[in-house]
């Protein structure tokens, strides 16, 4: 399956598997018909969506702008090339220009192998947003990626690895499939790991009546144990009352990915219902971006009521701290070279503008607790992708042989900053999607840095007496 | 749905060879699961952490945390590489009869 | 035929731009702006309603990211449409004023008329200059012709051609017409009256009548519409959005590292 006609592709969900998160697959002979009755309710839907099909210019600027495109250099992976996919069908059924002129404005009947064609290119798209913000128009290609996403789920097509998060979301109220039992062992095991690393006393509630309710990514309890720890110990250290939930452990939201409406409304029903029942009076959220700006910029219309609770990220509350001089940080403890990757869900789709913005609050951080910080060039929402994005985490052969090409101007951006040079260096890369991403990359393209959260050096600066 | 015979028992498995029902799981699938996943011998190495990581996910349902496989096995994560090429989770969960980890991973 | 270029094409010119541009705009506004609709807005976010009118002037009026990410592009892009538009208000008010529009600023009659050709001759020559750049661009760079369709280059043949006549008029007099002509002209069609008779001899200027109204009658169903439809999608990507502010209830770091949180000798954790 990895590959149609020639193109790469992620492996699908089976129907069994779509079953699960009961939708019933369009078969095939079907699909065409269907697929241009949603196209027409998602214009209908969004005027963003219509704006992006019908005022682009082909000025070409986001080519360059795009890792995809720069690592693969197939003209289908150029940011408008890739929204023409749809571009094509839209104006071929939408427009009176493409229905009476066709080829000659580029309009194109929809087939099957155009559907495949979406499959394999929109996921290779990472909604990074570098397009859109660097569009003229700011054109939000981005957003094409979303709508094309969701369609093909209506369709049933969709990767089996983002099914696998749904299955979790809906059963245990995270994308990693983790039970209660299981969260609370590694947890226990993290307090442990404190005690004996850094002397100091720490726990983990889970469920309790407090005052904060923090979310944590729930791939840090599989693979980011730093960060879990660092988020920890800076709730111990500044006396807070805290709480994880467990049914809704879980920062990122892979609903945005592939299902908006349906799957990431499931999970904002749960956090609100968490909130609720355990009596908090603010939410923190994890490092996790994706999921950042799904509950920043997506939750609040989700939910449709007013929301009793602010939610910040864990970022913006531990840069107030070190901003107003209430923590006590020893930035000798993360002595190497280190270099921050911007995420792009943070810095293109949620900062506020200004220095108590996201992008500049993980500066306030690294900077304290850091003593050889070097930023990467271009930076900030000018920052290039990880190269998984959206959780285009695959590991089929051909896919992952992408994310590898994707990776490679950020790469070349890590090797300029020298951080790796003599080995030693750290990639501080706050988001889960990153981290997985770059785990594997930082070995393929031989940078010489280790991968952490920007919480883990946090929490291994912190000066306890 | 694919499936593989192991001693003339029929295991489904999905797309990426992680067999689907753990309950068939036992130490003949596991040797011609690691076969798939490079590993050519099962040596004592491998068995340790082949069935902590089952006993795990019997008792939680999951896989345990990539520091907790190291620190209760004794094993360097670099070592587990070694033992299994294709990683700890794709690799040694499969070799396990562990579902393939979803999420970001 | 020339008969029906400058007296009837005219008005079903100007029918099908005005229609056409209702039914596309109309059509966008139909479409809903769903949620907060502060989903897509792009970071970082301004702070104030000034600083997203800042974005709007950058990128609108300066193209701003087109001059930072590709300054090849903004070279020919930035001229060509500047020039466009001091040369669509020329013609308003240069045949409005027969060329003394300057006088109103305090110029004589004659100085007014001499800059108004001035201008309409620098600016006529840039945005030829400017649309062949653009034209030449977008068939010698492989990626942006990997993007192209036919009419992609359509669209810049036919400004070139309109350009083109109209600079010939421009430079060459003697194919020109003169302003109270063009006054006439316009005042005759205005008043649904017979046009005068000299059009008709004027070859150049029925052909950049023509051209302008193929123009007219492609704009509302072509990418061309991007003159509005960048203010339509700035005003969705650009909005003031503001974070809540930071500090954790009920904590008092002070008290809690006084006392000790965490720390073994504590008796545990907080």
């Amino acid at each position: 399956m990895p590959e149609y006609k020639g193109m790469a592709q992620p492996a699908k969900a089976s129907a069994e598997d779509l079953k699960k998160l009961r939708l019933v697959p369009v078969p095939d002979e079907k699909k065409v018909e269907e697929a241009i009755r949603l196209l027409d309710e998602m214009r209908k839907k969004f005027r963003s969506f219509v704006l992006a099909m019908e005022s682009c210019v082909k000025c070409g600027l986001c080519a360059e702008n795009c890792h995809a495109y720069l690592g693969t250099r197939d003209p289908n992976n150029i940011p408008t090339n890739r929204a023409e996919l749809i571009r094509k069908i839209y104006r071929r059924y939408f427009t009176l220009e493409g229905r009476w002129f066709g080829k000659l404005v580029g309009a194109e009947d929809l087939t099957l192998d155009t559907l495949e064609q979406w499959y394999s290119y929109f996921y290779q798209c990472t909604e990074c947003r570098r397009c859109g913000s660097v569009c003229p128009f700011g054109i939000d290609t981005c957003e094409v990626t979303m709508i094309a996403r969701q369609i093909l789920y209506w369709l049933g097509m969709v990767p089996k690895l983002h099914v696998g998060g749904g299955f979790g979301i809906e059963r245990v109220g995270n994308q990693s499939n983790i039970p209660k039992p299981g969260m609370v062992d590694t947890l226990e095991f993290l307090s442990e790991e404190i005690k004996e690393e850094f002397g100091v006393d720490v726990r983990f509630p889970v469920d309790e009546e407090a005052d904060i309710l923090y979310v944590p990514s729930s791939a840090d309890y599989l693979l980011n144990p730093y960060t879990l720890m660092g988020a920890a110990m800076f709730f111990t250290y500044i006396g807070a009352r805290w709480t994880i939930p467990s049914v809704m452990s879980e920062a990122g939201n892979f609903g945005l990915l592939f299902d908006q409406r349906h799957l990431m409304r499931h999970l904002f029903m749960r956090l609100h219902d968490a909130a609720a029942n355990l009596g908090v009076k603010k939410i923190v959220w994890g490092e996790c971006g994706h999921g950042w700006r799904a509950w920043k910029m997506y939750l609040p219309y989700f939910v449709d009521r007013p929301l009793r609770w602010e939610i910040t990220h864990l970022h913006d509350e531990v840069a107030y701290y070190i901003r107003t001089n209430q923590l006590k940080l020893d930035p000798t403890k993360n002595a190497q070279p280190v270099t921050l990757h911007d995420p792009c869900n943070y810095v293109r789709a949620c900062s506020p503008a200004g220095p108590y913005g996201h992008t500049e609050n993980m500066r306030t951080i690294i900077r304290a607790v850091t003593v050889d910080f070097r930023e990467m060039t271009p930076n900030r929402e000018k920052n290039f992708c990880c190269g998984g994005g959206s959780a285009v985490l695959f590991d089929d052969p051909e896919m992952y042989q992408k994310r590898i090409q994707f990776s490679k101007t950020k790469a070349d951006q890590i090797r300029a900053t020298g951080v790796g040079k003599d080995g030693n260096g750290i990639l501080c890369a706050p988001c889960s999607i990153c981290k997985a991403q770059f785990y594997p990359m930082v070995e393929e393209h031989e940078l010489g840095v280790e991968v952490k959260g920007l919480i883990d050096l946090v929490g291994k600066a912190l000066v306890w007496k | 749905m694919a499936s593989i015979n192991v001693n003339g028992v029929e295991i489904e498995v999905d797309e990426d060879g992680f067999i689907q029902d753990p309950d068939k799981w036992n130490e003949e699938v596991a040797k011609y699961l690691a076969k798939t996943e490079g590993v050519e011998e099962m040596g004592e190495d491998h068995w340790k952490v082949v069935n902590y990581l089952r006993d795990y996910y019997l008792k939680f349902q999951i896989a345990p945390m990539i520091r907790k496989l190291c620190k209760e096995t004794g094993f360097s994560l670099k070592y587990i590489y070694e033992l299994f090429p294709s990683g700890p989770a794709k690799g040694a969960c499969k070799i396990a009869g562990l579902p393939k980890p979803t999420g970001c991973v | 035929m020339s008969y029906f270029i400058v007296q009837i094409l005219p008005y079903i010119a100007l029918t099908i731009f005005g229609l056409g541009l209702l039914f596309r705009l109309g059509r966008w506004a139909a479409a809903r702006l769903l949620g907060t609709s502060h989903e897509i807005t792009l970071a970082p976010f301004p702070q104030t309603p000034w600083q997203a009118g800042w974005i709007f002037v950058r990128e609108i009026a300066l193209f701003r990211n087109i001059f930072f990410f590709e300054p090849t592009l903004w070279v020919g892009a930035w001229p060509m449409h500047i020039a466009l538009f001091m040369v669509l208000g020329g013609h308003a008010v240069g045949f409005y004023f027969l060329g003394e529009q300057f006088v109103y600023i305090g110029m004589s009659p004659e100085l007014s008329k001499f800059m108004s050709n001035l201008l309409g001759s620098v600016f006529g020559m840039v945005l030829l200059l400017g649309l062949i750049y653009l034209l030449v661009r977008r068939v010698s760079l492989g990626r942006v012709r990997q993007i192209s369709n036919p009419s992609d280059y359509l669209h810049l043949v036919l400004l070139i051609a309109i350009v083109a006549v109209g600079d010939i008029m421009r430079y060459f007099p003697q194919y020109g017409m003169h302003y109270e002509e063009v006054y006439e002209y316009f005042k005759a069609l205005i008043l649904l009256q017979p046009v005068p008779e000299f059009v008709f001899h004027n070859v150049f200027f029925i052909t950049h009548m023509l051209l302008v109204q193929i123009l007219m009658i492609v704009f509302p169903f072509s990418k061309l519409v991007h003159l509005f439809g960048m203010f339509a999608m700035r005003w969705i990507e650009n909005r003031v959005h503001t974070d809540p502010a930071p500090g954790l209830p009920n904590v008092d770091v002070a008290a809690a590292r006084a006392k000790g949180t965490g720390l073994p000798s504590a008796g545990g954790a907080a």
